[in-house]
């Protein structure tokens, strides 16, 4: 049997690469060539931090209100800790941060403000809405021409981009003040009770409002594709039975003006 | 598509797909969010725009709204950064599925990417890492060009990476690589002139020679970028100004490559609009140099 080493193979060297960016083995220095440069550690160095820098950057773009939140400092340990529990499993890094509430919500220590998980889950529904599909929201003046009859089986389709969450922080009124914060943190005040928000884009510019109890469930009931009547039933616990119906006319009026409706279905 | 399938002079014309033209078409610029309106409000400043191709791989809103704005007005070609051709990977069918709608949208007049590859098991490094040059990775990637070019219906376009490591295990030199590449798998050549710049100085090679190796009719494309020089050792990061160096190795590659399409690519510390247009006026200039001196 030949002394000689067989070369790694391709795919060898490349999880050996991987793995060397990842922190998980240093086995790839063996495999790259000495240089008259600098040493290998060094030369690696730039894959090395350039892995981290690069998505560090990418989640202060997605992230802004969270950034302000917690600060510069704050905010790269926060995104290296997500980085080595998330490798990037999309090839696009526009999907990278999809998984970061999530995290803030489960481990420690940044479960312990819960107002960092709201944020962050608020920054990337809007962030989902600005390029979600596009869609030209129905016009009132459609609505109103239907005869009586079509309402007993009418539906409605939200615009794709429309995005609801319950959020125990005012994280969206702190998230209008992102910028102006300068270096002092951006202060997120507790709200009285939770409350239900929804996101949308009727056309290129993203809105957000906060809804009412009442609002909420009718909100949901419509997203689930409930027909009219049953929509209404959706408002009975909040109004009397008789204005069930003329609150819920008037939600949709205005919700189709405001361009968060698609379209309806008789 | 395939070799046998294309007669010598298909370079100009593609069997299947639109028609291009492989010269002439002049200067461009990496199209910027952060220039969209200026672009759409004073048409001409440039022939061109590049479009990194994830960016416009999402759903709908802004993003693509501009692109196809900005389409109306300009030529464009389509410059992806995630394909990972060198990976061992299985091709990622459902990226190319969207990019292939990309491309039916922009009409671009070709598709670029890097040769290097991205990733491994479905993880992500987001970075153009270097192949080994053996063998073994170059009937990999040629077989994996020609899959892609069997997708898109038409030659896709590799880029020159900037590296900082080599491989132990290298056979070849990277321009006997590339060319050997573009001739085993009839794509074409995206010659970053800064890459070459940054990765002789990097590993002690001459960049003329990688020039001089190249096959001329694969050449599609030029690109120019800034980068930082770290003493030690040189990294490309698109933050500034193309260097004096780059510009000479430049004025070199035109003379070797004539009238063949030439952009800047700016990705970090975007300067205003009428700065980059300024650097493209004097790629123009360095171009048309050359040409004086062919002619005369």
């Amino acid at each position: 049997m030949s002394g000689a080493v067989a070369p790694a193979s391709l795919a060898a060297l490349q999880g050996a690469f991987r793995d060397y960016l990842l922190g998980r083995s240093n086995a790839f220095l063996a495999e790259v060539s000495e240089s008259d440069r600098a040493d290998r550690t060094t030369l690696l160095g730039v894959y090395h931090e350039g892995y981290a820098l690069r998505l560090i950057e990418v989640l202060t773009a997605d992230y802004p209100g969270l950034h302000a939140t917690v600060g510069a400092e704050s905010f790269d340990s926060l995104a290296r800790a997500y980085i080595a529990a998330h490798p990037s499993r999309h090839p696009s890094v526009r999907w990278y941060g999809r998984g970061l509430a999530d995290f803030l919500a489960a481990t420690s220590p940044w479960n312990g403000s819960p107002t960092l998980g709201e944020m962050a889950q608020f920054e990337w529904l809007l962030g989902e809405a600005w390029d979600a599909p596009d869609c030209v929201p129905a016009v009132a003046k459609a609505l109103i021409a239907l005869p009586a009859e079509a309402w007993e089986t009418l539906s409605f389709e939200v615009v794709p981009s429309l995005r609801c969450l319950t959020l125990g922080f005012e994280v969206p009124q702190a998230w209008g003040r992102r910028a102006e914060v300068g270096p002092a943190p951006l202060v997120v005040a507790p709200a009285p009770a939770p409350v239900p928000w929804v996101i949308w884009r009727p056309d290129l510019e993203c809105f957000y409002r906060s809804l009412e109890a009442d609002q909420a469930a009718l909100l949901a009931a419509l997203v689930a594709g409930l027909p009219f009547p049953e929509l209404c039933e959706s408002l009975v616990g909040f109004e009397g039975e008789g204005e069930a119906v003329a609150r819920a006319a008037g939600l949709l009026r205005a919700w189709v003006e405001a361009g968060m409706i698609a379209g309806f279905h008789r | 598509m395939r070799a046998s399938r294309l007669a010598a002079d298909a370079r100009f014309l593609i069997p299947g797909g639109p028609p291009f033209m492989t010269t002439g078409i002049g200067f461009g610029l990496g199209l910027r969010p952060e220039h969209y309106e200026e672009i759409a409000d004073n048409p001409g400043g440039v022939d061109w725009f590049e479009a990194i191709s994830e960016n416009y791989m999402v759903p709908g809103g802004s993003p693509l709204r501009w692109l196809d704005r900005i389409r109306r007005d300009y030529p464009m070609v389509l410059h992806g950064v995630s394909l990972s051709i060198g990976s061992v990977d299985p091709l990622d069918a459902r990226y190319l599925d969207d990019l292939a709608a990309l491309v039916a949208r922009v009409e671009p007049l070709w598709v670029s990417d890097h040769l290097c590859f991205t990733g491994l098991d479905g993880l992500n490094m987001h970075d153009l890492l270097p192949l080994p040059f053996t063998e073994e990775a170059l009937a990999h990637v040629a077989g994996r060009v020609q899959r892609v070019q069997d997708r898109l219906r038409r030659r896709l376009v590799l880029e020159n990476v900037s590296s900082y490591i080599s491989y132990g295990s290298s056979q070849l030199s990277e321009w006997e690589f590339i060319a050997e590449l573009a001739r085993r798998a009839d794509c074409e050549i995206l010659l970053d002139i800064n890459n070459v710049y940054v990765s002789a100085f990097n590993h002690g090679f001459d960049a003329k020679t990688f020039l001089r190796s190249l096959p001329a009719s694969r050449v599609r494309q030029f690109h120019l970028a800034g980068h930082q020089h770290k003493d030690s050792h040189i990294v490309d990061t698109h933050d500034r100004p193309v260097a004096e160096q780059v510009w000479a190795l430049y004025a070199e590659a035109v003379r070797q490559f004539p009238g063949v399409p030439t952009m800047i690519e700016r990705d970090a510390d975007i300067p205003p609009y009428t700065t980059l247009l300024a650097e493209v006026d004097i790629a123009r200039r360095l171009a048309a140099d050359a040409g004086r001196a062919v002619a005369a």
